[in-house]
């Protein structure tokens, strides 16, 4: 039970705390602030150091290992509780974070929480918020480990088709139908539900299994680069084309042309893809000779294709000949149990990327896992638990191997808090709303089912 | 074949029935390429944003500027942003000519010289070389006339540090060399080391170390006997840097505490920040990955309490950024390079984003993912629509290359490779050309 105070940071150097001490460092002063810490920090059993500004804090935090960080944030209190999540993630033993601020709004306490801060106390700190804070903060709700469960994967090249929920077998079927002809396929999903993975494995089911399977994302590649891309150029085409170069609708000759993102493609180049499928040639940019090209194609969208057609932004022609034969993958939250063997797949391939064992995942951590909303469904699960490999500490996943978005959505229980109220409920919900939408006022309205001028308004209420 | 179709479309939601947001490349073809629609685009791409439901998408890891959306409303919102930094620029330079004439009036070229030296600035802090070097020549011409020779000294300096910036190494060493000898003549010891600093900085870019540590030794004796504790502690910062590019650790690490050591006690916070980062490169070629994250990590929180150096701070960015990929932790260095993007676009940094996207780029290739090429070709791009000096579009194209020897893709390194070695023989005989030369002669064996 320590405290040391010295003028500077560089002579904070106070007695070396016992190793179950809990060591906790001060950033930025406020009036009274040190010295009600120092009397504090025997009751809390603490290790107290002080540093008086960020670049001394950043460097005291560099040189040990610390448990709790307090960081005074008044001038920019957002900004700044993003930095310091930013650099406590990346330290060693990931410190928590309990912000100072002075004058806190509902707002804020949402989008600190969110961030994943442990807590917001408010200036002139108090001593019992302090303690309590304190021993939450130490506090870790005890988490029981399950074993991960054995997964048998399909492979598909690098990739594995994973799941035994119900939808996933109707997937299973439809490939199996799709794959034996040569018709060109189009593949509806959200974003991370495997919609290449599913084209590989139409290919590898196919009678074009040993040929090439050639992917272009439509999306990825800018505008003015995707014509040349597709069909190739010549040398000195345009500006930069150094050499002559071969399309991937010639490089797929004989094999699959997979167009994924199809949907994000300007109208003139719909109609050059259009044009390639119907005479099955091609012309290089800058080119003068026609090039035959014998390519299966699949295309994949998460999109509403239909609604891109009727608001003109998609070619009606183009449309009916890729949805010759159509298939749609479910989402992760449609898929069940398929959750669970997913993430124990990922486990297992990230612990070996790794050079870790995991065998297990706590109860907390996949009551976590299973609550997420997924909006990025397989994808998002996948970088998830690669996340959580990389910081896992043992052979376990906890919950504080998972991301910070996931922590700070914990249940109540988990983060040692008291229930909501609804104000504060209602705030959260709408914050999250916002996140959604990339922050469009309209677009969250519509969610809520509110008019923008009420969600203006509790926005501001809400200090969001 | 018949339709074959299995369950609905996908519909995601489209919100509230507003108009889709346009694609910044899209939104860019629309403006033409007039001077006075630059502070237009420039508010177009800081007010660009990614759209949420692009976060998963499968083009996520691949996506640059262009991609981002604009929305129109948006852009009118914050209009006045760019019209009032617009006027304030105009009014600046308006009312720097104005100081200019009645300096003139009164008969002090002296102040005219430096009101039109201040506007050159200016323009220099807006991304215009072109026009600083106009307020410059014609701040030299009036300079010249005048028995005080302190007044070109400042000009020579100043040209000397914009040829420096666009990449003219022989005319910045030209100014330079002058200053320093009008400065001698004059006995103006500030601007004396000024100019060794700038020759310094010219042989460092040339690759030629050993001159540059002659030029900063020389600013550094100037500076001490002057007792001039800043220009001291900078050139010892510059003379750590010089003795890293020899591999001299020991005496970088000697240089570097000095600096630091100056610098803190000066209260200097940039250069502080800069003197971090300078460090965390000197932990990281000492092999001391803990020690370097920790400097880069104060390096950034003494760029905020300097108030925000948002172009250190994407230079301190990428430092982690590569720290993270030489260990392996490929989504770190990704997440922080994405930082860096963000921060680059918001504070209209556009050419910050080059080193970015070759960073980004370089990921790729070593997953052997040959989707990296978008990065390379945008920032290629970029060097030519921000006419970047040829160093920099040079390392574009060798860094590309080797992108696409990594892929086995030789015929296009090759091709890279030569362009390449076009661009950067217009600077003499640098390093960089060396080695596309040894690339070269690599690719034929």
């Amino acid at each position: 039970m320590t405290a040391s105070r010295p003028a500077s940071a560089a002579a904070l150097r106070g007695p070396a705390p016992s190793v179950t001490t809990p060591r906790v460092l001060v950033v930025g002063s406020a009036e009274g602030l040190a010295e009600s810490l120092a009397r504090w920090a025997p009751e809390a059993e603490i290790h107290l150091e002080f540093a008086p500004d960020l670049p001394h804090g950043t460097r005291l935090l560099t040189h040990a290992t610390w448990h709790l960080v307090l960081a005074v944030v008044d001038d920019h209190p957002e900004e700044e509780l993003g930095w310091w999540v930013e650099t406590l993630r990346a330290l060693k033993g990931f410190p928590r974070l309990i912000g100072l601020v002075s004058h806190p709004s509902m707002g804020l306490a949402v989008r600190a929480e969110r961030l994943g801060v442990q807590h917001l106390l408010k200036l002139p700190l108090q001593k019992d918020a302090f303690l309590s804070a304190v021993r939450r903060a130490q506090s870790s709700v005890e988490e029981v480990p399950v074993p991960l469960p054995m997964v048998a994967a399909e492979v598909v090249g690098q990739y594995a088709l994973i799941g035994q929920s119900p939808a996933m077998l109707e997937v299973y079927g439809l490939i199996a139908r799709v794959a034996a002809s040569t018709a060109t396929v189009l593949i509806l999903g959200e974003s991370g539900t495997g919609k290449e993975v599913v084209a590989r494995a139409i290919q590898l089911n196919g009678p074009r299994a040993n040929r090439p399977f050639v992917a272009v994302n439509c999306a990825a590649i800018p505008d003015n680069l995707l014509e040349s891309e597709l069909f190739g150029h010549e040398k000195g085409a345009f500006t930069g084309a150094v050499m002559t170069r071969v399309g991937r609708f010639e490089q797929a000759s004989g094999g699959t042309l997979f167009l994924d993102e199809i949907a994000d493609m300007s109208l003139p180049l719909q109609a050059k893809i259009l044009r390639a499928i119907q005479e099955r040639e091609v012309e290089r940019v800058g080119g003068r000779q026609v090039i035959p090209v014998d390519v299966r194609l699949m295309a994949a969208t998460n999109h509403d294709l239909r609604a891109a057609v009727a608001s003109g932004r998609f070619r009606e022609d183009l449309y009916y000949r890729l949805a010759v034969m159509t298939l749609r993958l479910p989402r992760l939250t449609e898929r069940g149990d398929d959750l669970r063997l997913l993430m124990a797949h990922f486990a297992r391939q990230f612990a070996e990327r790794y050079g870790k064992q995991i065998d297990f995942i706590s109860d907390r951590a996949l009551e976590l896992l299973q609550g997420h909303p997924w909006v990025g469904n397989v994808r998002e699960l996948r970088n998830v638990i690669e996340r959580a490999v990389i910081v896992a500490d043992g052979g376990l996943l906890s919950v504080e191997s998972l991301p910070d978005e996931l922590r700070g959505a914990a249940p109540a229980a988990t983060r040692g808090t008291l229930p909501l109220s609804l104000e504060e409920a209602e705030a959260r919900h709408i914050a999250r709303v916002l996140e959604h939408t990339g922050g469009q006022i309209n677009a969250a309205a519509a969610i809520l089912r509110i008019h923008r001028n009420t969600l203006a308004r509790k926005m501001r209420e809400y200090g969001i | 074949m018949g339709s074959d179709p299995v369950g609905e479309e996908t519909t995601l939601p489209t919100g509230s029935g507003v108009a889709p947001p346009l694609r910044v490349e899209q939104a860019l073809r629309l403006i033409p390429d007039v001077e006075l629609l630059g502070p237009l685009r420039a508010l177009l791409l800081a007010s660009s944003r990614q759209d949420n439901q692009d976060v998963w998408a499968s083009s996520a890891p691949y996506l640059t500027v262009g991609k981002r959306f604009v929305q129109a409303a948006e852009l009118e919102r914050r209009m006045p942003e760019a019209l009032d930094r617009a006027r304030q620029h105009l009014s600046l330079l308006y009312g720097a000519v104005i100081t200019a004439l009645e300096a003139e009036q009164r008969g002090e070229t002296a102040a005219a010289v430096a009101a039109l030296l201040e506007a050159g600035n200016h323009e220099e802090l807006i991304g215009r070389p072109g026009q600083a070097r106009a307020w410059y020549d014609a701040a030299q011409g009036l300079s010249e006339g005048l028995a005080n020779r302190l007044p070109e000294l400042s000009v020579l300096n100043r040209l000397g540090r914009l040829e420096l910036e666009v990449g003219h190494y022989a005319a910045a060493a030209r100014h330079y060399q002058r200053a320093l000898a009008l400065a001698e003549a004059a006995q103006a010891a500030g601007e004396a080391i000024d100019a060794c600093q700038g020759l310094g900085a010219v042989a460092m870019e040339e690759g030629n170390l050993f001159g540059a540590q002659a030029w900063y030794q020389r600013g550094l004796q100037l500076a001490e006997r002057e007792k001039d504790p800043l220009r001291s502690a900078k050139i010892q910062h510059q003379l750590a840097l010089v003795a890293l590019g020899r591999a001299d650790l020991t005496r970088a690490g000697d240089y570097l505490d000095r600096a630091r050591e100056g610098f803190e006690r000066l209260g200097a916070s940039l250069e502080m920040a800069r003197a971090m980062n300078s460090q965390g490169q000197l932990d990281a070629a000492l092999g001391r990955p803990h020690r370097t994250s920790g400097a880069y990590r104060e390096a950034l929180a003494w760029c905020r309490r300097s108030g925000g150096a948002p172009d250190l701070e994407v230079t301190i960015r990428l430092n982690l950024a590569e720290l993270y990929l030489a260990a392996e932790r490929v989504l770190e260095a990704e997440e922080e390079a994405r930082r860096g993007e963000q921060l680059a676009i918001e504070r209209s940094l556009t050419r910050r984003l080059v080193p970015i996207y070759l960073f980004l780029g370089r990921l790729r290739g070593g997953q052997g993912d040959d989707g990296g090429f978008v990065f390379f070709e945008k920032a290629l791009e970029l060097c030519r629509q921000l006419s970047v000096p040829p160093g920099e579009e040079g390392q574009a194209y060798h860094q590309y290359a080797m992108f696409r020897e990594q892929l086995g893709q030789r015929e296009e390194a090759r091709a890279l490779l030569e362009r390449a070695g076009e661009i950067l023989a217009l600077l003499g005989e640098v390093p960089e050309l060396k080695r596309v030369r040894a690339g070269l002669r690599r690719l034929s064996a």
